[in-house]
């Protein structure tokens, strides 16, 4: 069901990006997606609504079209208001984040989540990201985040790779290269 | 034995016709004739008549048939009868002793085959419990091998075992010691330095 449903929102999501394309609104439709998703993730009780079963499909347009009419654009509204007509409200995260994978693909940027132990200074990120960009010859979007229990260093993930430069995972990569040799004896 | 003789119906006639003859001939010599040689005796105190004598001559001649049917001859049957039924019953007894030298002849035969047999399957049980006996001495030997063999298996799988938990433990306890002094001594400087080092040396994949 839910590999049912993550097709349908990758439906939704072509469709709409490329509407937004020919429109040229991707950005936008992109930041109202992002809108709508984060309040959401935030106010639990607009996510209820949203999700509750046993609101009207009319009732919820209403009220969704009362909030968002003069916020959003209009090609967000409208995909809206099909989704919410279709009972597919579940899938609006689903659609956020096909979207933005479109749109990566499209404009040819890749995107890279940066953990470190400590908060990294401006210049190291853009260091970084410069090297990143530079190496892979691509638009860079990158999140930062950072994890304490990585003792040190920085790891830099995008796509399939993983390049991790932390004490942690030094530690790990020894304690597995320890367990095979001893394990590898026997 | 041999069978009494039978004496013909005609000669017997004729042995009883001619003892009538001298029976009546004698009665009628000795009414009718009396010679002086025995006038003579008769005074002398001899008294003999040669008519009774000759009366009493054809009488027993004509009794001896009588007496032959009527006694000699089932005398001799019954004693003729009766060596028969001795002879058959010592044939009879003659039978039955060979039957039984017979039957005791088959007896010690079966007898001595029976304890042939008997001795054949005797050897026989004692040849396949020995056999049973080293099977089931090479089968314990083999089962007492194995079971040597598996304890030694397991006893050196379990020593590998442990030694390798021991070692997998000392990895575990000197990395974590490692981490705590490493977390210890890590300040921002230090971090600093190992992400320049890590953005200077680290190979972006395309």
């Amino acid at each position: 069901m839910a590999q049912q449903d993550a097709r349908v929102g990758k439906r939704y999501a072509q469709a709409l990006f490329s509407t937004a394309e020919r429109y040229d609104v991707v950005q936008s439709v992109e930041d109202d997606l992002n809108t709508i998703v984060n309040l959401m993730e935030k106010d639990r009780g607009f996510r209820d609504f949203v999700l509750a079963p046993y609101t009207s499909r009319d009732e919820k347009v209403r009220i969704i079209e009362r909030i968002f009419s003069d916020r959003i654009t209009a090609l967000t509204m409208q995909v809206l208001r099909v989704m919410l007509e279709k009972r597919r409200e579940g899938e609006i995260e689903a659609v956020r984040d096909e979207f933005v994978n479109l749109r990566r693909i499209a404009t040819g940027t890749i995107y890279v989540t940066v953990t470190s132990a400590e908060a990294m200074p401006d210049d190291q990120q853009k260091t970084l990201l410069a090297k990143i960009a530079k190496s892979t010859g691509k638009k860079v979007e990158a999140a930062f985040r950072i994890e304490p229990l990585l003792i040190g260093g920085v790891k830099v993930a995008y796509e399939n790779y993983v390049l991790d430069g932390t004490i942690r995972g030094g530690l790990n990569h020894l304690r597995d290269r320890l367990k095979h040799d001893i394990l590898k004896q026997f | 034995m041999s069978t009494p003789q039978k004496a013909s119906p005609a000669k017997t006639l004729l042995i009883v016709v001619f003892g009538i003859a001298m029976a009546v001939g004698g009665y009628w010599l000795s009414v009718n004739w009396h010679p002086a040689f025995v006038e003579n005796l008769n005074q002398q105190g001899i008294p003999l008549d040669l008519g009774k004598t000759v009366s009493m001559i054809g009488m027993f001649i004509m009794l001896f048939p009588v007496l032959n049917f009527f006694y000699f001859k089932p005398l001799g049957g019954a004693i003729h009868e009766r060596t028969t039924e001795l002879e058959k019953t010592f044939s009879e007894a003659e039978g039955l002793r060979a039957d039984m030298t017979q039957m005791r002849s088959d007896y010690e035969r079966r007898l001595a085959e029976k304890e042939a047999q008997a001795r054949e399957q005797i050897q026989a049980a004692v040849k396949e419990a020995q056999q049973l006996r080293q099977t089931l001495m090479t089968e314990a030997a083999a089962k007492a091998d194995d079971l040597v063999r598996r304890a030694t298996q397991e006893i050196e799988a379990e020593r590998t075992r442990v030694l390798s938990e021991l070692r997998l433990e000392v990895v575990n306890l000197t990395l974590a010691a490692t981490e705590k002094l490493l977390g210890e001594n890590m300040d921002s400087t230090k971090n600093r330095k190992l992400v320049d080092d890590f953005i200077n040396k680290v190979e972006v994949k395309a």
